[in-house]
């Protein structure tokens, strides 16, 4: 095989993988616009509640409240999954990995303690 | 899996706390003004900036004990090296880190904005850079990546209560999240054919792989795309005229200059060090996106009559110009060299004169209140220091000796000969029509500050802060000392040798 | 490499998660659901690597995971701290609607 058909076959993986993602997004929306009748009417666009017709926009606002404290909980509760390989070879790490361990969750605690006293912990 | 287990026996790394000083030092820092702001009142807030700045500047003093030491420390088995190469880029950032902050004070001081947290997510990108200096390991360049994008991502927009910093932080957002991911599906495919996360490692073995495993062509493109997006490479560089304008000033000039230099050091260390035995994929890929950054760039930055969108523009086309290099760099030996070189000195000069021009914007916003190219109208006749400082950086911009801009596109014209053969050439000559078309906007802003009338007939003189003065000595002093004197630069680029690193 | 059935099936699964990922970012409108669809394109991520490393028997494909898993929490969190603060001067708003800037 030539260098040059060699160096094209190997974009083609490109494009075959380009191609695979847009066909198969376009194919399913495609394949639903054939198979399914098109009876428009304008009780058809409006939004869904429970058979009820609905009050106002579907965007409504919601209270975002508290929102900071959830998203603060996100944070800590994925930085623990550090803790648990460390964790489980306690002894193989020894001091080593006790004071990297103590740098890590000092810091971790710095923005608990940043958090508490901007007042962010606090129901508004 | 559990037999690994079994016999599971660990020896602590050696860790090299002078190589990793920098990085500890600005570190330590924000840990500082992170308390600093947490048990201070309103009135000690101004700490904040004066630490920053001081923290970034005491970084420098391990970086200058290092290269006095001159040895190439490896650490971590190879994934963190810390090498001439990696101090002057830290040298870069913490500098560009300096004169950002600089820029900030007064901006985020007077506005009504979070004082305290500004510097620490400014600090925290910075280490983010330093670190990406040094990786040499895809898990660490992926650390380094979002570690820099992230804060840079809230820093767009800082400016809460406004419509516009929110959309510049949205969109900033949204692009960078997905190019990340597409980068990680990219190393997630490189990973898996070579075995190894190590870019020393991955190098010899994605060599073999020409033939017999065409997807790894695939994560190749996918990473390099990922990063075309950090760098804002036209067609991936929508995000950025609109982020610039959006987000607060000094944030624009941290994106333009830091960020993208971010971006090219990543670029510059998967080449080099990983990718480098597939030229075939990586030197049509970067021609392409070279050729289309720079022109587009360019011919975008014509029509723009905002200066913070004009530079952004401009700043697009000169990505174009620093990616140019690498589309020949892996031609030969000789070649790789000189591309590296031209790449390094290109972003040592360009984050100097592109600072120093934000600068001059900044300053004149103060009174004008905008940024349209109008409203600089007449500025010689009541800031004559300014308008010479801004003529200087567009000089440079433009590639005008004596400013230091022609010294880095002598750079990337010589790299793109040296090749020797008809890509390189071809190149050189798309770099030079787009040179010439970037001088009519240039020159219009140029003849607007010299030539036109002040528009509103208002021409009290501009208050120039201490801190905005202090960066515009700094920017304008480093683009004329090298523009005169090369020398000063080349002493320090001069030894850097990435391709060593990876034999 | 020792390959099986059930790491290719793994490693189509991906890649058609992260597929209907980046679909999904690109036609949808509402800035939350994009970043949903960005956590889909990282989790495909994630099992590439795990499959990687099971088929390569090296423990390094699970230790990236690890830290996609940390810096996703991190980029969803801000997101969402981003389209709050813009939902909050802007009800409704879709990407659509984020045209003050124009490129």
């Amino acid at each position: 095989m030539s260098e040059y058909s060699e160096f094209v076959r190997q974009y083609l993986t490109v494009a075959i993988f380009a191609a695979v993602g847009i066909g198969l997004g376009a194919g399913l929306l495609g394949l639903g616009r054939i198979f399914r009748p098109v009876r428009p009417q304008e009780q058809k666009y409006l939004v869904y509640e429970s058979g009820v017709d609905p009050v106002g926009t579907g965007w409504s606002q919601s209270q975002i409240r508290y929102y900071i404290y959830a998203l603060l909980f996100v944070m800590f509760d994925v930085e623990a999954v550090f803790l648990f390989p460390w964790a489980t070879r306690l002894e193989a790490y020894s001091t080593f990995g006790l004071i990297e361990m103590l740098i890590f969750v000092v810091i971790l605690a710095l923005g608990l303690l940043y958090a508490w006293r901007k007042k962010v912990l606090r129901w508004v | 899996m559990l037999a690994h287990l079994a016999s599971f026996a660990w020896d602590a790394p050696s860790v090299d706390l002078h190589a990793l000083a920098p990085e500890i030092v600005v570190a330590a820092t924000l840990v500082v003004v992170l308390v600093i702001d947490a048990f201070t009142g309103e009135e000690q807030r101004w700490a904040a900036s004066s630490v920053a700045g001081i923290g970034l500047l005491v970084a420098l003093v391990p970086v200058a004990t290092l290269a006095y030491d001159g040895a190439t420390r490896v650490m971590f088995g190879g994934g963190y090296v810390v090498d001439d190469y990696a101090l002057v880029l830290k040298a870069l950032f913490l500098l560009s880190g300096y004169v950002v902050v600089l820029l900030s004070t007064n901006y985020i001081a007077e506005g009504d904005y979070w004082e305290g947290e500004y510097y620490q997510l400014l600090l925290a990108s910075v280490l983010g850079m330093m670190v990406m200096a040094s990786a040499r390991d895809l898990i660490s360049i992926f650390v380094a990546l979002e570690l820099l994008s992230i804060p840079a991502y809230m820093l767009a927009a800082w400016r809460k209560r406004d419509l516009k910093s929110d959309e510049a932080g949205v969109k900033y957002y949204l692009m960078g999240v997905f190019a990340s991911a597409v980068m990680l599906y990219g190393m997630s495919v490189i990973y898996g054919y070579t075995g190894s996360t190590l870019l020393a490692e991955i190098a010899p073995r994605i060599g073999e792989l020409v033939t017999s495993e065409p997807i790894i062509t695939l994560g190749i493109v996918f990473v390099l795309i990922g990063f075309g997006f950090k760098v804002s490479a036209v067609p991936f560089h929508t995000w950025a005229p609109d982020t610039y304008e959006g987000a607060p000033t000094p944030v624009t000039a941290f994106l333009a200059v830091a960020s993208k230099a971010a971006g090219f050091v990543a670029l510059l260390n998967l080449i080099y060090v990983g990718f480098w035995g597939r030229h075939d994929v990586y030197e049509p890929l970067m021609w392409v996106l070279a050729a289309l950054t720079m022109t587009i760039g360019n011919l975008i930055a014509l029509r723009q009559t905002n200066v913070v969108r004009m530079l952004a523009y401009s700043g697009i086309a000169q990505a174009g110009y620093i990616l140019a290099p690498l589309a020949i760099a892996g031609s030969s030996p000789e070649a790789a060299d000189q591309a590296l070189h031209s790449i390094v000195v290109y972003l040592l000069i360009y984050a100097a004169m592109n600072l120093g021009a934000f600068a001059v914007v900044m300053a004149v916003a103060r009174k004008t209140r905008s940024a349209e190219i109008d409203t600089f109208g007449g500025l010689f006749s009541y800031a004559p220091g300014l308008t010479v400082a801004m003529s200087l950086f567009l000089f440079s911009l433009a590639g005008v000796p004596p400013a230091a801009g022609w010294f880095a596109k002598i750079g990337i014209f010589q790299a793109l000969a040296s090749a020797g053969d008809t890509s390189g050439y071809v190149l050189a000559v798309v770099v030079a029509v787009n040179s010439v078309i970037a001088f009519a906007y240039y020159g219009r802003l140029m003849r607007v500050m010299w030539m036109d009338d002040v528009p509103d007939g208002d021409t009290t003189p501009i208050r120039v802060p201490t801190s905005i003065t202090a960066a515009l000595v700094i920017t304008a002093a480093v683009t004329l000392v090298i523009g005169v004197v090369p020398g000063v630069l080349t002493h320090f680029t001069d030894p850097i040798n990435l391709l060593a690193l990876g034999r | 490499m020792d390959t099986s059935n059930l790491d290719i099936a793994y490693l189509a699964l991906s890649a058609i998660l992260f597929g209907l990922g980046g679909f999904g970012l690109l036609v949808r409108r509402n800035p939350l659901v994009m970043i949903m669809c960005v956590e889909l394109m990282l989790n495909a991520v994630n099992l590439t690597f795990v499959t990687f490393g099971r088929m390569l028997d090296d423990i390094s494909g699970q230790v990236i995971v690890f830290f996609v898993l940390v810096v996703a929490a991190a980029e969803v969190v801000v997101g969402l701290g981003l389209v709050v603060a813009m939902a909050r001067r802007r009800p409704g708003a879709t990407a659509d609607d984020l045209r003050l800037l124009r490129g």
